[in-house]
């Protein structure tokens, strides 16, 4: 940091900037990731379903499943801001 | 608690004659869960049953009353209890009674069948005439002519025609309409110019007279068929109404008879006995023999038999009225074994707990508490009434936990006091983020990740104490110690991996060991202790199944994946924070300055929005914390311990919902 003129701050703030940005691709990625996966477990799903109504109840749950991918984004986003 | 009812198979075996009043008696105390018989060829002498004299009777007059409840739209199950009619009383009515109704109800059916069919008809004909009302010919002129060809049909737009011909254009029907007579030498020419205007014939209805009088007489049929069904509807509901309450006596009578009727076909019989073999709850085993020797007068024989094997013994539920409800997300998964523990009451603590914890917020908490009793009134059936029952517990939760977290609808829970409003500090963590005008108390995330990691690994350590436990009961001798051994196993491997991180790194609110002296390789007391936990747990793991190992990497996983109760949690905060700042904060506070009419708008869009954002987050809120909180116990702590598949316990009976035997 000794050339170009930062400041110290211009450093932190540009930091922070990284971190949040860090934070968003956490988040962002995983929610894709967790979309796709959802995408399948939910047509299956839903044809199940048709197929047998008492069924709703443990493929909702199934279709959570993948959940999982995006709370961990979640969870590493909120500790890279706090 | 904790473990099913507890269960007695008994042997019942009875002369033919006594087969009557047995099972009779048997349908009235609905206790016992008939073993079906099935015939084996090393027993030749005994062969299924057969039915009781009057099966085929009651089932076809069950299958009246069926006919008649569907026609009326009768459903016994949606059906409130008014009052229990005795069954001697039913039986009566059913012989002077009911063919009348069954008679009545039958011509109407039949009645409105023609009704319809004839509305059918004529609004079919009115139809096909409609084209024609907007063209000044009588019917009969359309037809029964030798030199002349005709064509009427819908087309795309007027023609003009250059051979003689008469022709009439209107579009004031939809798709317009066309009729053009010309001589038969020049219908090919006319046709094709027709054609190129999109032209599509439409039959001439067979009919004489002007189209508008043949229009509004099929009209008028079509009304007077419509006026008739609404009579005979009119008539149905004025049975249903008066003969709800006996139709579903009926039922439920005629239905317990078939049933009766229908039980030897589930036992074994010789020439002059049948023996049957069942389960029944201990509690209830002497009283039902009792009972059973009472009316045969002795001429009887009841054995216990032994339980040679577990896992064909019916299961019912044994669990505190508070707990019962959950059965119903344990059902969702799969029925406990006899021979296992049932977790039912531990679910029933512990989903509340995770629910609350996502979804702590008063404001929240209340409206789902509302709504669930709100609910209550109209949801009927077992199913339903269950899951507001869970519903209800944890939404009390959720506003224990919101007044923990001091949080209602996202802003922070506030009272009145002598100086004004004063803010309540949150009791527990804060899980208040920094977005708008909200008060900018750092949000203590890190402290309430910690705090699930911990409910994780307690919740892991417990399902894998009782999978210790369980493993007693699925396998014996050699294998029970195996698997006893593998779960230690998985014990010391996961506590194994957290006394080295504690060894390591200072986490707070965990132990922090970094201090202690080194011993040996660099390593401290607790990081030295860990390793061996570590590397005798992986062992322990081994020796049951070497392939297990490959699901080692869950125990972080799935310890990490109870973060969910803050993360989720967080996202509902975040959620319900940003709704307000939006709502509040950008769209109606700046109004309020100065107010004018174009602001009175804004500050309606503006609640427009708060109400929307809240309805959407709760109903987010309630999918979020019900299916994460309940996943949480199917996936991390099921696959610990539980197995399921047991068979559901259905005792041969009824309860009578709408008839009372005296």
């Amino acid at each position: 940091m000794v050339d170009v003129g930062m400041t110290l701050e211009m450093v932190e703030a540009s930091q922070m900037g990284m971190k949040a940005i860090g934070a968003a691709l956490a988040v962002g990625l995983t929610g894709l990731a967790s979309g796709i996966a959802e995408m399948t477990v939910g047509s299956a799903a839903v044809g199940a379903t048709a197929e047998n109504r008492d069924v709703f109840g443990l493929v909702l749950l199934l279709t959570v499943i993948p959940e999982t991918i995006v709370i961990f984004g979640l969870v590493v986003a909120l500790l890279l801001l706090f | 608690m904790l473990r099913p009812e507890e269960m007695l198979r008994l042997l019942i075996a009875a002369p033919k004659g006594e087969i009557d009043i047995i099972i009779k008696e048997l349908y009235r105390h609905n206790v016992y869960h008939i073993e079906d018989f099935v015939p084996e060829s090393e027993y030749e002498e005994l062969s299924i049953g057969h039915p009781l004299p009057g099966a085929s009777d009651a089932a076809a007059t069950l299958i009246k009353v069926r006919a008649i409840e569907n026609a009326c739209g009768i459903n016994p199950d949606k059906v409130e209890i008014a009052e229990k009619i005795p069954v001697s009383k039913v039986r009566a009515m059913i012989k002077t009674d009911l063919p009348a109704i069954q008679k009545q109800v039958e011509d109407l059916v039949a009645t409105r069948s023609r009704l319809e069919a004839c509305r059918k008809e004529h609004e079919q004909r009115a139809r096909e005439l409609e084209p024609f009302v907007a063209i000044p010919l009588d019917l009969e002129l359309y037809r029964g002519y030798e030199r002349f060809t005709v064509f009427v049909g819908h087309i795309s737009h007027d023609v003009s025609i250059d051979v003689p011909h008469e022709k009439y254009f209107s579009d004031r029907v939809d798709g317009n309409v066309i009729v053009v007579v010309v001589p038969n030498e020049h219908r090919e020419e006319v046709e094709r110019t027709l054609l190129d205007a999109r032209f599509q014939a439409i039959p001439v209805p067979n009919e004489t007279g002007s189209p508008a009088d043949r229009l509004k007489a099929h009209i008028d049929k079509v009304e007077e068929a419509s006026r008739g069904i609404a009579e005979v509807d009119q008539k149905l509901t004025e049975i249903r109404d008066g003969y709800t309450n006996f139709l579903v006596a009926c039922d439920e009578l005629l239905t317990a008879d078939v049933e009766r009727a229908e039980a030897p076909l589930r036992f074994a019989t010789t020439e002059e006995t049948f023996i049957s073999e069942g389960w029944v709850p201990a509690d209830q085993a002497d009283r039902i023999r009792a009972a059973l020797e009472k009316v045969t007068d002795g001429r009887i024989y009841i054995e216990e038999l032994e339980i040679d094997d577990p896992s064909r013994v019916p299961v019912e539920y044994k669990n505190p009225s508070f707990a019962s409800p959950t059965q119903l997300l344990i059902d969702l998964y799969a029925r406990p074994q006899y021979s296992e523990i049932d977790p039912t009451l531990m679910v029933a603590i512990v989903f509340p707990i995770f629910f609350g914890m996502i979804l702590g917020d008063v404001g929240y908490g209340a409206i789902l508490l509302v709504t669930s009793l709100g609910l209550r009134r109209i949801v009927k059936g077992e199913g339903g009434t269950m899951l507001l029952r869970v519903l209800g517990y944890a939404s009390v939760s959720s506003i224990i936990f919101g007044i923990l977290y001091s949080e209602i609808f996202g802003s922070s829970l506030k009272i009145p006091w002598f100086t004004g409003w004063i803010e309540v500090p949150a009791l527990f963590f804060n899980r208040h983020l920094n977005i708008g005008t909200a008060s900018g108390h750092a949000p203590q995330i890190i402290e309430l990740m910690v705090l699930a990691i911990w409910i994780g690994v307690l919740h892991i350590t417990l399902g894998r104490i009782l999978g210790l436990v369980n493993a007693r009961m699925f396998h014996r001798g050699k294998h029970a110690t195996k698997a006893a051994i593998a779960n230690l196993g998985w014990l010391g491997t996961m506590w194994g991996i957290l006394l080295m991180i504690w060894a390591f790194y200072a986490i707070p609110l965990m132990p922090d060991l970094t201090g202690l002296p080194v011993v040996a390789m660099g390593l401290n007391a607790a990081a030295l202790l860990g390793a061996v936990l570590l590397v005798a747990g992986i062992l322990g793991i081994a020796q049951e199944n070497p392939l297990e190992l490959v699901e080692l990497p869950t125990i972080i996983s799935h310890v990490l994946s109870y973060t969910r109760l803050v993360a989720v949690g967080l996202s509902s905060v975040a959620i319900a924070m940003v709704v307000n700042y939006i709502a509040i904060g950008m769209i109606i506070e700046p109004q309020l300055e100065a107010i004018t009419l174009s602001g009175v708008i804004m500050i309606i869009m503006g609640i427009l929005v708060l109400l929307m954002g809240h309805a959407l987050n709760t109903a987010l809120g309630l999918i979020g914390g019900g299916l994460h909180s309940i996943r949480l116990h199917y996936v991390e702590f099921f696959t610990k311990f539980y197995k399921g598949g047991g068979k559901k316990y259905n005792p041969f009976g009824m309860k009578l919902k709408f008839t009372t035997e005296e």
